[in-house]
């Protein structure tokens, strides 16, 4: 009986999931044009593909900048989220209000957020940093080029990171309100204050959510693409590129160019590289942050 | 068997009686037959003669354009009128530019499409083993080419570009030609006092002068178009091979980099170029500073008016080649232009009726409606170019060295992202001439 159940989930899982991965991770291993080539016209390339990824300039670029948005964006989205996540279950008024507020980001389209970021915050002539600066009567300040040199990734880092915040306060917010008040009023009598409840009750808890939090955003920060389209529309910048940029790039050839090489196989590495650091993070979180050692 | 065997039993006589019956029930069931198969058939053949001759085949036609871009609702209507004037039904698949990822693909997994559209080189080379070739076609005359052939009907300089991109052979129907030119604001250049268009390096400069006098920024760019300008840039000072040569190999210890360095240092220094082109994230640029009326020049294609129509409907446009800029480059006579172009699937049932539709588009009324409503340029010898790009005509024209997109800068992503970012630099004066050409280098 359960085999009946099973099996369509499982089809399912091997179809969607299993047969592509296996598929990408053999492509990788041969010189092949178009993603769609029969298997008969693949060369075997050994790890030639990925000897030239990693010879190449910009993708090498583009894991330093995954690395950055992992650990420099991934520590403040954190922060930021568990800091509202212990603020908005510390028994404040309009909670659902604030929660819905910072999570509004998460449910509007990248496009749009994009848009509203590079146009109505960073334009340098009238973006809203610009009139704040102006205002304020720092003129220099004002007249920074946010988008420009220097300055493009971290724009889309925060950019970025401000849409992430709400989604990893969820879920801080849910793991907060299953740990029993029982601990905190306890400590509340005993004379402990609020930083004290933080650090040594609510914190512990929230290890397992620590975790899946770190895996999440290990998964999001592999698949970043839409944020580095969106501040390098037509064509790659160092500043913004990230792998799935640059293998976007190479499998279906340069957007705006009409230079059209592809390289599907060099694609497929790619694949294969970003799908072992996920694996790796998971292991590596599992073993780092280990599971909670107290029943809730 | 059975039958036999009753006869003999009859004898003579009954056994002709029964093959008399036998026939006539026949031939009544017969006729009876016929005639319920007639009633029966008749609503299928009602009006069955006219409607066999004039329904035709369908075309299916997978576009590189979307439904809502002035190109897409042109293709659309000129889809409507062309079946009621030749009862050939044109099924058109929007896909946008997505159909970069979604012909091939589809094209593999045996898919009727029979036209499919895209940049001259992309259709040539990418998707070049799907494609018919067109030579005979081209030979014939149509409809809306009068007493011409096709060839003799449309540009013979994107037909040349298509032969040369088909490895020598027509194997694709350009259409929507483009050239990379400046394109420049007409009314700009009048209040600046700037009679003539530029055509040397020194009256470049001195159109630069005029124009910040009159208050007015003279060129900007977006990060989109920055490799384009420094291909264009090189290919000036250090002529159309060599540039391809350092594009190529990621090499720019040739001089005329560092001599690039130095103009363009020179120039944001004197305010010739916009200091936002630094951070200009396309289309910033085109938007906010020449559809604003800000900056005068912008080196993009032909599709520029098009592009930012909404934002400067008035604007008046004007269009030259990007000067030449010393002795070892090319000239005002080496441009890049190019065109989209029709592609006819190879595995296509109705080729013909595909071809006459791509000629119905590329030549007479509806060649000049996609030219006037995308602002763009006409594929006809004899279809009108809209004032917008009007100019730019006297440049193909008189182009006779053909350069490659933005001069092989973009061919390599390494070289694109560099170039943008140290370009960037040296609009912000973060890098001095020397410090571009290191940086270029590294």
């Amino acid at each position: 009986m359960i085999i009946v159940f099973l099996t369509p989930a499982l089809i399912c899982y091997v179809l969607v999931f299993l047969y592509p991965s296996i598929r990408t991770t053999i492509m990788s291993f041969f010189a092949v044009e178009s993603v769609s080539d029969p298997v008969s016209t693949w060369q075997f390339h050994g790890l030639g593909n990925y000897a030239k990824l990693f010879h190449t300039a910009i993708f090498r670029q583009a894991m330093r900048n995954i690395a950055n948005i992992w650990l420099v964006g991934g520590a403040g989205v954190m922060v930021v989220a568990l800091f509202f996540a212990v603020s908005l279950t510390n028994g404040m008024k309009g909670v659902r209000f604030f929660r819905s507020i910072i999570y509004l980001p998460n449910v509007v389209s990248a496009i749009a957020m994009g848009t509203m970021w590079i146009n109505y915050v960073y334009n340098s002539s009238y973006g809203f940093l610009h009139n704040v600066f102006a205002s304020l009567g720092l003129q220099k300040l004002s007249e920074t080029l946010w988008t420009g040199p220097g300055l493009l990734f971290w724009s889309m880092l925060v950019a970025y990171c401000f849409g992430m915040v709400g989604y990893h306060m969820l879920i801080f917010m849910a793991s907060i309100e299953q740990i029993p008040k029982d601990y905190t009023e306890a400590a509340h009598i005993e004379g402990a204050n609020a930083l004290q409840r933080f650090f040594f009750i609510t914190l512990p808890f929230l290890r397992g959510c620590f975790r899946t939090n770190i895996v999440m955003w290990t998964v999001f920060t592999v698949g970043f693409f839409v944020w580095g389209q969106l501040f390098s529309p037509v064509n790659l910048s160092n500043a913004t590129v990230a792998p799935m940029n640059y293998m976007y790039e190479i499998v279906f050839g340069s957007s705006a160019s009409t230079a059209t090489v592809r390289d599907s196989g060099a694609g497929a590495a790619i694949g294969v590289i970003m799908m072992i650091i996920v694996i790796m993070a998971f292991a590596a979180t599992n073993l780092i942050v280990k599971n909670d050692d107290v029943e809730l | 068997m059975k039958k036999t065997g009753i006869y003999s039993s009859y004898g003579t006589k009954p056994e002709l009686h029964y093959h008399k019956k036998e026939c006539y029930m026949k031939k009544k069931a017969c006729i009876v037959a016929l005639l319920v198969l007639s009633v029966l058939a008749s609503p299928l053949f009602a009006g069955g003669a006219s409607e066999a001759s004039t329904t035709k085949k369908t075309v299916t036609y997978w576009s590189m354009w979307n439904e809502a871009e002035p190109q897409g609702i042109v293709l659309a209507q000129a889809a409507e009128v062309f079946k009621d004037e030749t009862g050939i039904s044109v099924d058109i698949v929007f896909n946008g530019r997505e159909i970069r990822k979604t012909l091939q693909p589809a094209l593999d997994a045996g898919e009727k499409i029979d036209i499919f559209d895209e940049d001259i080189s992309r259709v040539n080379s990418t998707w070049g083993k799907y494609l018919l070739p067109l030579e005979d076609y081209a030979k014939k005359s149509y409809p809306t080419t009068g007493s011409r052939s096709y060839s003799d009907s449309v540009s013979t300089a994107l037909l040349d570009l298509a032969r040369q991109e088909g490895g020598g052979t027509l194997r694709v129907a350009p259409y929507q030609p483009f050239a990379f030119v400046v394109m420049y604001n007409k009314d700009l250049f009048n209040k600046a006092g700037i009679t003539i268009t530029p055509k040397t390096w020194a009256e470049f400069e001195d159109s630069c002068a005029k124009l910040v006098k009159a208050g007015i920024t003279p060129i900007t760019v977006d990060d989109a178009y920055m490799a384009a300008f420094f291909g264009y840039n090189l290919s000036r000072l250090a002529g159309l091979e060599k540039t391809l040569q350092m594009a190529n190999n990621n090499d720019f210890k040739d001089p005329s980099v560092l001599e690039f360095g130095r103009i363009w240092s020179d120039f944001a220094k004197k305010g010739y170029i916009s200091k936002k082109a630094a951070s200009n994230i396309y289309p910033a640029g085109q938007i906010e500073e020449i559809a604003a009326g800000k900056v005068a020049m912008y080196l993009n294609g032909t599709w520029l008016p098009n592009e930012i129509k909404g934002n400067a409907p008035n604007l008046n446009w004007g269009a030259f080649a990007w000067p030449a800029m010393g002795p070892n480059g090319t000239g005002i006579e080496a441009n890049n232009y190019g065109a989209q172009c029709f592609g006819i699937n190879v595995n296509s049932t109705v080729p013909d009726e595909a071809f006459q539709f791509i000629v119905y588009m590329t030549t007479g009324t509806w060649d000049s409606a996609l030219a006037k409503e995308s602002l763009g340029v006409p594929m006809g010898k004899d279809s009108d170019w809209p004032k917008q790009t009007a100019e730019a005509k006297t440049i193909i024209d008189h182009t006779t060295t053909w350069m490659t997109w933005a001069v092989g800068m973009e061919n390599l992503p390494d070289v694109n992202a560099k170039i943008k970012e140290n370009f960037s630099k040296l609009i912000l004066g973060s890098l001095d001439a020397d410090g571009f050409y290191a940086a270029m280098n590294k």
